[in-house]
């Protein structure tokens, strides 16, 4: 029997032949030197799904540059309003309107000296020069009609005028103009006078570096208190859509038939409502409700007064709309998977339909479940941003980047940069999620890539 | 074709509908009243009012006359921000702007979207292909408002050597002042549409028949836009639907920044002021008028593609 199978098998069967073993014995058999060892190690040392997609994304310098500042960003949301000696919501008197610069206080002596200089001799109060008139006019022995009177102050109101804005060598007064004359530059950091005479006693105070508003509010502090909230609508949103979309899709994808059909169905209608449209009127209208619910100490009251009934309703929003891209994804992932042998074979060994969710299918989809959550985020702080710009998201006392940049429009063209600071953060938020993401799919699942 | 047809418009009604559901009951769950003003009026006043516009029924009562009454095509009229006045004729004299706007910002979109998109794919991996991925993921991350700002600043202030548009908006500045706000609505989809482009175009580019077209002699030109960028631009007929949506809701804030008085301000407006019947009003028009157009991008996407089986609902 055993030679007729030696005979069957031309191509070469496993079974090694007699001879053969024998020639085996006649090699030289060395022992494997050290190196030859390690080498051989390291050649089967298994490389985890997750090392392999970090080595992907390290080589790729676009995401890592952008994990570096969403770093810096996160730090400075988070870290930052502790080190800044000031509030977000703590009106400075006499701080108001500061720009993120100064003039020293000597500096601002000298200007002050020289327009005084130049405006002090400017020609007579218009009433002197009336009056002055009228006695070298009375010496004369005439008098002035009363046409002539008026004639003598519009001319002495025009040269002060005249004076005040060229001083009276031809010379400007303006501030700006003099400061360029005396070569006077302007400091770093916004202080008032106040504090730069504090600081002239030697005490230390802390510069508003992006200025402050009309109410003397730190700006750099309001817009990291902003990038903080941003952050954490960002990812508290992008996990509430994770859990339910997650939840949702691989239900609806393992069970099939027709309870996928029913699930599907829900999802085609939500996913035509006009979601912006809603989530704008969810943000209105359900913020009052949860901050009445918040001051009548119901049982999760205290939470609410924690993240601020804003920060909810916004929540709830999300949860209630946007998951249903990420369960679309997963149902198509999971449709997938669910064909796949260890599938069959988990249920044959009797696992029930929740163990196989939690233990085969979902793991299988890991890739695609933290890209898409990673690309949630953005959105979700660009659809804040919008709330809170058109004035129904995040409101007072709380601050948001969209609701600074929605109050700096009306000073716009005076102060600038107000706008300017939380439309940066913002937009490298925004822009470094974006890249993030990117980045981290081409590592995750390198056959998307393209 | 016929039952799907039948099907999907059934879908957007039943979905316009739950629209309506959702706002009806969420603006009325949303405490106060339309009457809180500064000075609150007395109680008899606000008692008065409310029987006058029959918001002292019950809720079920008054969304059941609502819809009977919408059926019938009466939008009701607005209680607050505008007086008594139909909220149909508020929205006929607020709508067009917003469309306008919004139809001139898509048309520039896909204009320069499209190209940009077979430009880069066509030099894929060369300098220029870097520099529009660059462009456009920047582009679909600035918001619109910071855009929108940026633009007023630099354009109709800060630098007066600058100063070609006008800072706010109003007809008589005609063609230049919606030259700023129709760049700031449709500077997101014009870079959501170029990678779109640029992503289908590569895979059409790989196909077959592009291989045998390049074999057959046919120029470069020919191959992309007559060939490869119809099987292309499929994609991007499934985006315009949403980009509807976007539009409308991206102008808001368009609008807020330039002041132009569109329906997105107004809308904004009597969200806040609580006047029921005009936030009914416009959120039942502007989803209708969403639903509706995707409605037609999908029955238009079985005519671009006829291999496309609608009735499996195929993916």
């Amino acid at each position: 029997m055993a030679d007729k199978k030696v005979k069957h098998s031309p191509i070469g069967s496993l079974q090694p032949k007699i001879d053969d073993i024998l020639e085996w014995n006649n090699l030289d058999f060395t022992p494997a030197t050290k190196e030859e060892k390690e080498d051989f190690i390291q050649q089967r040392k298994s490389v985890s799904y997750w090392r392999d997609a970090w080595r992907r994304l390290r080589k790729n310098t676009v995401a890592m540059v952008a994990m570096c500042v969403l770093i810096v960003i996160v730090l400075f949301g988070f870290l930052g309003p502790v080190l800044v000696p000031y509030g977000y919501e703590e009106f400075n008197k006499g701080a108001e309107n500061l720009h993120p610069w100064h003039y020293t206080l000597e500096d601002q002596a000298r200007v002050n000296a020289v327009i005084e200089e130049r405006t002090g001799s400017a020609a007579l109060d218009p009433e002197e020069a009336v009056a002055q008139a009228i006695a070298e006019a009375e010496a004369k022995g005439e008098t002035l009609s009363a046409v002539q009177q008026a004639k003598i102050r519009a001319n002495a109101k025009a040269a002060a005028e005249k004076a005040a804005t060229e001083g009276s060598e031809g010379l400007s007064t303006k501030e700006e103009d003099v400061r360029a004359e005396l070569g006077v530059k302007a400091k770093l950091g916004g202080y008032s006078n106040n504090e730069l005479q504090r600081i002239a006693n030697g005490e230390k105070v802390f510069p508003h570096l992006f200025g402050t508003d009309k109410f003397g509010r730190d700006i750099m502090v309001r817009v990291m208190i902003g990038t903080r909230v941003s952050m954490i609508v960002g990812v508290c949103a992008a996990l509430l859509v994770l859990v339910i979309g997650a939840l949702y899709g691989s239900i609806s994808g393992y069970a099939g038939g027709m309870v996928d059909t029913v699930m599907q169905r829900i999802v085609e209608v939500i996913y035509s409502i006009p979601e912006v449209l809603v989530i704008l009127l969810l943000a209105a209208m359900l913020s009052p409700v949860i901050q009445e619910y918040s001051s009548s100490g119901g049982l999760l009251s205290g939470l609410t007064t924690v993240l601020g009934a804003n920060l909810i309703s916004m929540f709830i929003a999300f949860g209630i709309l946007y998951w249903v891209g990420m369960s679309r994804i997963i149902r198509g992932q999971v449709l997938q998977i669910k064909q796949q042998e260890y599938v069959t074979a988990a249920r044959a060994l009797g696992a029930s339909s929740g163990r196989i969710i939690r233990r085969h299918l979902l793991p299988n989809c890991i890739g695609q479940i933290v890209v898409t959550t990673c690309l949630q985020i953005p959105s979700a702080i660009f659809l804040e941003s919008f709330l809170s710009f058109l004035g129904v998201g995040v409101n007072a006392p709380m601050t948001s980047l969209g609701s600074m940049a929605s109050e700096a429009l009306q000073g716009l063209y005076s102060y600038p940069y107000r706008l300017l600071f939380p439309a940066i953060i913002l937009s490298v938020m925004i822009l470094s999620f974006n890249l993030f993401g990117d980045g981290l799919r081409d590592a995750l699942d390198p056959r998307l890539k393209k | 074709m016929v039952k799907y047809t039948i099907k999907r418009v059934l879908m957007a009604v039943l979905t316009v509908f739950i629209v309506a559901c959702i706002t009806f009951f969420l603006m009325n769950a949303a405490p106060g009243n339309p009457w809180l003003a500064e000075k609150t009026p007395p109680q008899s006043v606000i008692d008065a009012l409310n029987e006058k516009y029959g918001l002292d029924k019950p809720l079920p009562e008054q969304f059941a006359k609502y819809m009977n009454n919408l059926i019938h095509g009466d939008f009701g009229v607005s209680i607050k921000t505008q007086k008594n006045r139909p909220v149909m004729d508020i929205i006929v004299e607020k709508f067009p702007l917003s469309a306008q706007l919004g139809i001139m910002a898509v048309a520039w979109a896909v204009v320069v979207g499209v190209p940009l998109g077979c430009l880069a794919a066509y030099k894929r991996g060369k300098l220029i292909d870097s520099i529009l991925r660059v462009v456009c993921t920047l582009g679909v991350s600035l918001p619109g408002f910071v855009v929108a700002s940026v633009l007023l600043v630099v354009f109709c202030g800060g630098i007066e050597s600058l100063n070609f548009f006008p800072g706010t908006f109003s007809p008589a500045n005609g063609i230049r002042g919606y030259i700023l706000p129709c760049f700031c609505l449709g500077l997101y989809p014009m870079c959501y549409i170029a990678r779109l482009t640029r992503s289908s175009m590569l895979d059409a580019i790989n196909q077959e028949y592009v291989k045998t077209a390049r074999a057959k002699g046919l120029k470069t030109g020919k191959i992309i836009f007559k060939h490869a960028l119809r099987n292309a631009l499929i994609p991007v007929i499934t985006y315009l639907g949403p980009l509807t949506a976007f539009t409308l809701c991206g102008g808001f804030v368009v609008e807020k920044v330039f002041g132009i008085p569109g329906l997105g301000k107004f809308f904004v407006q009597s969200v806040q002021a609580l006047d029921y019947p005009l936030i009914m009003g416009t959120v039942i028009f502007l989803a209708t008028f969403i639903v509706f157009m995707n409605l037609m991008v999908d029955l238009l996407y079985k005519v671009v593609d006829p291999r496309i089986n609608l009735a499996k609902g195929g993916n």
